[in-house]
């Protein structure tokens, strides 16, 4: 039953990286390409996609997991202010106008801020020894709004040929997507989902609550310190990618949990397959509703995002956890 | 002897060939990713080599013909690779550096135009022709600009003017309220017109401004940005706010076209404009 | 009926804890459970029920003392094999887990790297559960769910189940349900249970009691002698009695 419902949306995916690479926003015919559609197939449209791909499966997976960690359904990597620091880093960056590494600057600036607030939060949430799931909420969500009204305070007071580039960087632009950084990143990225699917089974057991995880022999401040690492450099990895794109994380696990159940073991390969689609298919629809204008991707799913949570929160049967 | 001559002739074309980047012809395939800049290619004769320009290049007619990539900060890699560009102009606002990259990593040559203020368009403009092997045509089109920059200098009205020191506010929006502050082509135009912008003291070109603060400082003279909406209505709100200020009882509040918005030739119309206003 | 204890499973040694500095709430507690062994942890809130249990689980670690289980001291375990061993129940189950009952139960193999003896309708089956499988944690009732969490430490198949209140809040028919359930599986499978409770007449279902106050064991024993009028004053400050009802009178017949 739940083979039918992944292969679905196995197909769904491969359907929407053919159209993404070969029909929208022009159709390219792979047998009968000319330099220019080659040059615009291999160079643009395939890392695109490869790049939305990644980052969906990043924030799938994070929020899963998060989700798990802190026993929230309304989790999503971004509540836990890594999106803000992100930003914030990142607008830094733009406005400071210093480009050591080039092009890998604005990347790698959203990097070291994600990591720095995930360091952060962490230090926060930690007490007598251990992560609080309580904590790590609080401070999440804490930070979150200082490093937004921070980043408020910096783009009131910038010059404004910026503030364009800042906002489309902030809502997930996946425009200039080449190949440069996809290695470094989809590192991070693999290696975050694999050591969430290998703690699957701690995180099953830490939703039942930190004594029962542990009498069912986990170490809970091991699972959950591993956990949020993972969690950390998977969104960093995604936010440097691309930006801020919201609603992946909240959302995905939900619609997975709805369709496949709630074992961990399944839910995050399965998040990790629903995000990347999910992502894939906002790209497609931003840069070609438009064409030649480009929405960008964080855009679209915020759209599509918001009216669909609202109708998951009317459903009862979907929330559940 | 004939020799020497034909060594010298390659040598000296050999040396143009360096200073442009088109020796002879100019490119024959040019995409345009700015207002302005259209407007500039089209008034320097390219527009017959423009083969792409933005959602937002309106003028002239022509240019609403072309090819569309996309928006200033948002167009589209792969309709600008599309049309095969032999060189895509940008400017240093709006536009994206990493588009830009984006581009040159595409091998596809690029162009930034530098100017960004009213004094800085001839020169900006003269640096484009040359790079686009029209010089003559660009040397023609900022001498034009000077001159006419130099008439309201120096004109009489305007010696009038600054020996009173009109205080001036341009108003962009109204409601947020925004205004051209210092640093931007619209409060060159105040200065060459031999006034004061009041909101002058600003870090920020265009910033959010504050209600009081226009009161304290009771400009003389008021310009608002007609853009593509009907400002009268949208200000009525506002200028009842301020209805005490100098300007506003004294009937000095002037809606004009946004010529002055956009660094190009008929920046000049937008300043005449506001010179007339003050008349 | 009494039966024959061979071995000692889990053994305190002048156990000390303290919550804060200086401030001794488990004080030179010592105690042993055998196999086979069904006790109950009587005492007042507060008396330190909990703290025993977490104690007992490794959850807390004691300032003082020792612990031993089956010998080894506790913390010497690796987390997986202490697993095997013992189980706990917390006394509150946070009924909002997304997960259907027999993923619940299913959980009980995770210490396990190979299938272990019971199948997961067997477990599902000596609760009672067999036939709600597939149904949501959530959407079950207080005493089936306290019963899928036994099913699912029956899974982990541990020798020693620490309960913590698990009759609280549960409606009396609930209540039997349970205990009959664990007696059941004390003399089925030879599982020892330490269950801490609050009701006093209840203990009287225990062939062992253990009354404790300030965490101090007042008395250890036989309910009908250790829930004496003089140690149920001292325990609960207030002068009561312990009466077995009928229908705990009958249950004591038929479970033995």
């Amino acid at each position: 039953m739940s083979k039918i419902k992944i292969s679905m949306l196995i197909l769904v995916l491969v359907l929407i990286v053919s159209a993404s690479l070969f029909v929208l926003p022009k159709v390219i015919n792979p047998f009968q390409m000319d330099t220019v559609e080659r040059n615009i197939l291999f160079s643009i449209r395939f890392p695109r996609v490869i790049v939305a791909f990644f980052m969906g499966m990043a924030l799938g997976v994070s929020g899963a997991v998060l989700q798990g960690i802190l026993r929230n359904p309304l989790a999503d990597p971004y509540i836990l202010g890594i999106s803000s620091g992100a930003s914030l880093s990142a607008v830094a960056g733009i406005l400071s106008g210093i480009y050591f590494f080039g092009k890998f600057t604005i990347p790698l600036a959203a990097f070291i801020g994600a990591s720095l607030v995930s360091v952060l939060v962490g230090f926060f949430g930690w007490k007598k020894g251990r992560l609080w799931p309580e904590r790590l909420l609080l401070a999440g969500v804490g930070l979150s709004f200082l490093f937004h009204a921070i980043l408020m305070l910096l783009m009131s007071v910038s010059a404004d040929e910026r503030l364009g580039r800042i906002m489309f960087w902030i809502y997930g632009d996946l425009s200039t997507a080449d190949w440069s950084l996809i290695p470094i990143a989809s590192v991070f990225i693999i290696s975050g989902i694999s050591i969430s699917l290998s703690r699957a089974k701690a995180l099953n057991a830490l939703i039942l609550g930190d004594e029962l995880a542990h009498s069912l022999g986990f170490s809970v401040r091991k699972e959950r310190l591993l956990l949020f690492v993972s969690i950390s450099l998977m969104t960093a990895a995604s936010v440097s990618l691309g930006g801020i794109i919201g609603f992946i994380g909240l959302l995905v696990p939900h619609v997975m949990r709805f369709l496949i159940g709630a074992d961990n073991r399944f839910l995050v390969p399965a998040s990790a397959l629903g995000g990347g689609t999910l992502l894939c298919m906002a790209d497609l629809i931003g840069k070609s509703i438009l064409s030649p204008m480009e929405i960008p991707a964080g855009i679209v799913t915020a759209i599509i995002g918001s009216p669909y949570f609202l109708y998951l929160l009317g459903r009862r049967d979907v929330l559940s956890a | 002897m004939k020799k020497i001559v034909i060594s010298f002739l390659l040598l000296t074309s050999h040396f143009l060939f360096l200073t442009s980047v088109y020796a002879g012809e100019p490119p024959n395939r040019i995409v345009s990713l700015a207002p302005n800049i259209t407007e500039i290619l089209f008034a320097m004769g390219l527009g017959e080599r423009t083969v792409g320009v933005t959602n937002f290049c309106d003028y002239p007619n022509e240019a609403r013909k072309k090819p569309k990539v996309g928006g200033i900060y948002n167009p589209s890699l792969e309709a600008v690779v599309l049309l095969e560009p032999d060189i895509v102009v940008m400017t240093m606002d709006g536009n994206t550096k990493e588009f830009e990259e984006r581009l040159r990593s595409l091998k596809i040559k690029t162009y930034v135009f530098k100017a960004k203020r009213l004094h800085e368009l001839p020169q900006g403009i003269r640096d484009l022709g040359t790079a686009l092997g029209v010089k003559e045509k660009a040397e023609g089109l900022s001498r034009e600009i000077e001159i006419s920059m130099n008439r309201l200098t120096n004109s009489s009205l305007v010696t009038r003017y600054s020996s009173l020191k009109k205080r001036i506010l341009f108003i962009v929006w109204p409601e947020p309220l925004i205004v051209a502050g210092s640093g931007t082509a619209i409060d060159d135009a105040i200065s060459l017109l031999g006034c004061e912008n009041i909101a002058k003291v600003t870090y920020t070109s265009y910033p959010k401004y504050s209600v009081e603060e226009i009161i304290r400082k009771s400009p003389d003279v008021i310009f608002i940005g007609e853009g593509h909406m009907n400002m009268k209505e949208t200000s009525r709100a506002l200028l009842k706010k301020i209805s005490k200020v100098p300007a506003v009882k004294n009937g000095e509040v002037y809606y004009v076209s946004d010529s002055i918005y956009r660094l190009s030739p008929r920046v000049i119309n937008g300043i005449d404009e506001m010179a007339r206003c003050l008349r | 009926m009494s039966s024959v204890h061979k071995y000692t499973i889990l053994q305190f040694d002048d156990v000390g804890f303290f919550y804060e500095k200086n401030k001794e709430f488990i004080h030179e507690l010592s105690f042993t459970v055998s196999d086979r062994e069904f006790i109950g942890l009587l005492g007042a809130n507060g008396s330190g029920k909990s703290t025993i249990l977490k104690l007992a689980s490794g959850i807390l670690n004691p300032s003082e003392g020792s612990i031993r289980l089956w010998g080894k001291p506790l913390q010497s375990f690796r987390y997986k094999d202490r697993a095997k061993l013992l189980s706990y129940l917390p006394q509150l189950l946070d009924m909002n887990v997304p997960f259907r009952v027999r993923e619940l139960v299913a959980m009980g193999i995770y210490p396990y790297d190979i299938i272990p003896e019971m199948t997961l309708s067997e477990a599902l089956n000596m609760v009672g559960l067999d036939g709600k499988s597939d149904l949501y944690i959530k959407n079950l009732s207080g005493g089936e769910r306290r019963r899928a969490f036994i099913a699912m430490t029956l899974l982990q198949g541990a020798g020693l189940l620490l309960l913590d209140e698990p009759l609280a809040n549960l409606d009396i028919k609930y209540q039997i349900e349970v205990i009959k359930l664990l007696k059941e599986l004390k003399e089925k499978k030879n599982i020892s249970i330490i269950m801490a409770l609050h009701d006093i007449n209840m203990a009287l279902q225990f062939e062992k009691v253990m009354l404790i106050k300030d965490g101090k064991v007042l008395g250890m024993g036989n309910p009908e002698i250790v829930l004496s009028r003089d140690l149920l004053k001292e325990a609960f400050d207030v002068a009561i009695e312990a009466r077995s009802f009928q229908t705990a009178y009958e249950i004591r017949n038929t479970g033995s």
